[in-house]
């Protein structure tokens, strides 16, 4: 199905919106599973949306930009699975795929911005030094709204104006292509969870992620709830021990050490 | 200025209201983020309310609370909202201008850790990975709970804000000492749940089957692979981004696009 002019200004408006609570991080309505219901919504197939946006949302769960990192956006992934997968029919699964390039382009964008957004930084120096805080509000102001531009247009061309050109390259494909592309969207998460383990996963960590993915293999139910309160219940241990060792080391470090300063390494 | 120049303590000219309204704004703290300074600009911008009226007329003094609180800081958006109720209890006290830059240096980088701990990689996967079960089954109640939740967690900024003001130095301390417990407890809990996550949602199963005779052929992964454990491809393909991630230093879009490759090649030679 085409998507129309007013459907294609829409999407461009919710990208904006969407796109500016990315940048500052607010709440959270740029994760694909609202992207894509909202955008379900604008293109009339709400089951659609919520479907890609349940899927999306698993793959991009480990691609964050904690640390300073900019993962693939969010966004465009989210508008653009969507919308492939109602403008060609293709499962939602192969459309995460195909959005990725997408995905891609809109975080280069965003990288670029990082890096010329520094440039701004000797103009606030001088509103600082004279104690100007309107025209430190316009910068702002500006740099914000440079970014909610850049989200409008690209949605608005990558989904309106873009549109039958994507239609006939996804068409050209051979069964095979795109089969692959729905296989690598059921194994893309594996990359996001490897992410996180990056920054979380050190020695001692490893027997919960053993027991975490044993539950989970063994013990069949419809959600991650379960496995999360068993992971609750292991942290809690570790919590009070913690809290002991910690107590115990404290009365140590008194009683070696009259002036008790840090009390590191107490025992 | 120090403090013992003075014969009067310095007056409290910020309300309740003023505080609430430094949490609201404490969201604008991306709003100029940028390389060089990361998160500075809106940082300041979200005090500048509260630093006017601290200031009133003394120019000096704001443009020199302006030029410190514009060096560089990379802290967590959910969570600095403490920092800034903190760092202004200080600012309304008039304390030194080094004591109030010591204590932001040392306390945005433990907030971002705590926050990233506990926001993106324990609070995240747990909510996503439930949520969308719920949205793939077709239920709208799956984005909306998504989002009761994460604004449940905006609002709670206005929280952290009025603790950090009303805590002023003493909370300096309590969070030192527990901010090591705090992200090693949320890490166990997010490890155990990209456990569970990993075993759910990443999918690869082996197509190949083996003929033995005509009747009877033996699938490699319901014959095979399952019935030495459930799942060990995915995990074992996720221990393998990990090992590219960490131990080469491989970037993730590289990863995304070897992913890629490899399942479409896959997907042609009939092995997946």
């Amino acid at each position: 199905m085409a998507i129309t002019l007013a459907q294609g200004i829409a999407l461009a408006i919710m990208a904006i919106i969407v796109g500016v609570d990315f940048w500052l991080e607010a709440l959270f309505i740029f994760r694909p599973i609202i992207v894509c219901t909202l955008t379900g919504i604008i293109l009339g197939n709400v089951p659609l949306g919520l479907m890609a946006g349940g899927l999306t949302e698993l793959a991009f769960a480990g691609l964050t930009p904690a640390g300073g990192t900019q993962p693939p956006n969010p966004v465009l992934a989210g508008v653009m699975t969507t919308v492939i997968a109602y403008t060609t029919g293709k499962d939602p699964a192969t459309a995460i795929g195909l959005a990725l390039p997408f995905s891609f382009l809109m975080q280069y964008i965003i990288l670029f911005y990082y890096s010329s957004f520094s440039l701004f930084m000797k103009r606030a120096d001088k509103y600082a030094e004279e104690a100007d805080g309107k025209s430190l509000l316009k910068l702002n102001i500006l740099t914000t709204g440079i970014v909610a531009v850049s989200y409008g247009i690209v949605v608005f061309l990558c989904a309106y104006v873009a549109q039958d050109a994507m239609q006939a390259l996804v068409k050209a494909m051979p069964e095979w292509l795109t089969h692959g592309f729905e296989i690598a969207g059921g194994i893309l998460p594996a990359v996001g969870f490897g992410m996180l383990l990056k920054v979380m996963l050190k020695g001692e960590f490893v027997p919960y992620l053993i027991i975490g993915f044993v539950i989970a293999s063994f013990i069949p139910f419809s959600n991650l709830l379960p496995v999360a309160v068993v992971g609750m219940a292991m942290a809690l241990i570790v919590f009070n021990s913690e809290r002991n060792k910690r107590k115990t080391a404290f009365v140590t470090g008194v009683a070696s050490n009259v002036e008790g300063d840090d009390g590191n390494e107490g025992i | 200025m120090k403090a013992s120049d003075k014969n009067t303590a310095p007056e409290k000219v910020l309300t309740k209201k003023d505080i609430t309204k430094l949490g609201w704004r404490s969201s604008l703290l991306q709003a100029s983020f940028n390389y060089e300074r990361m998160q500075s600009g809106g940082f300041l911008l979200a005090q500048m309310g509260c630093l006017k009226k601290i200031y009133k007329d003394d120019k000096k003094g704001l443009s020199e609370a302006m030029t410190d609180n514009l060096e560089f800081i990379n802290t967590h958006p959910n969570l600095v909202g403490f920092l800034m109720g903190l760092l202004i209890s200080l600012e309304e006290a008039k304390e030194n201008r080094s004591t109030i830059k010591g204590l932001k240096v040392a306390l945005f980088a433990p907030l971002a850790g705590i926050g990233d701990a506990i926001f993106w990689f324990t609070l995240l996967p747990i909510v996503a990975g439930i949520t969308a079960s719920m949205a793939m089954s077709g239920s709208i109640l799956g984005p909306l709970l998504f989002f009761a939740v994460y604004l449940t967690i905006f609002i709670l900024r206005l929280a952290w804000t009025h603790a950090g003001y009303n805590l002023g130095l003493k909370a300096v301390d309590t969070l030192r000492e527990y901010s090591g417990i705090i992200s090693k407890v949320a890490t166990i809990l997010g490890v155990t749940v990209i456990g569970g996550l990993i075993a759910s949602y990443v999918h690869i199963s082996l197509l190949p089957e083996i003929v033995i005779n005509s009747s009877k052929t033996v699938s490699i992964q319901k014959d095979f692979l399952d019935k030495i454990f459930p799942n060990i491809l995915p995990f074992g393909y996720t221990l393998l981004m990990y090992f590219f991630l960490r131990k080469k230093k491989m970037s993730p879009v590289v990863l995304i696009a070897a992913t890629f490759g490899l399942a479409i090649l896959l997907s042609f030679l009939g092995i997946l």
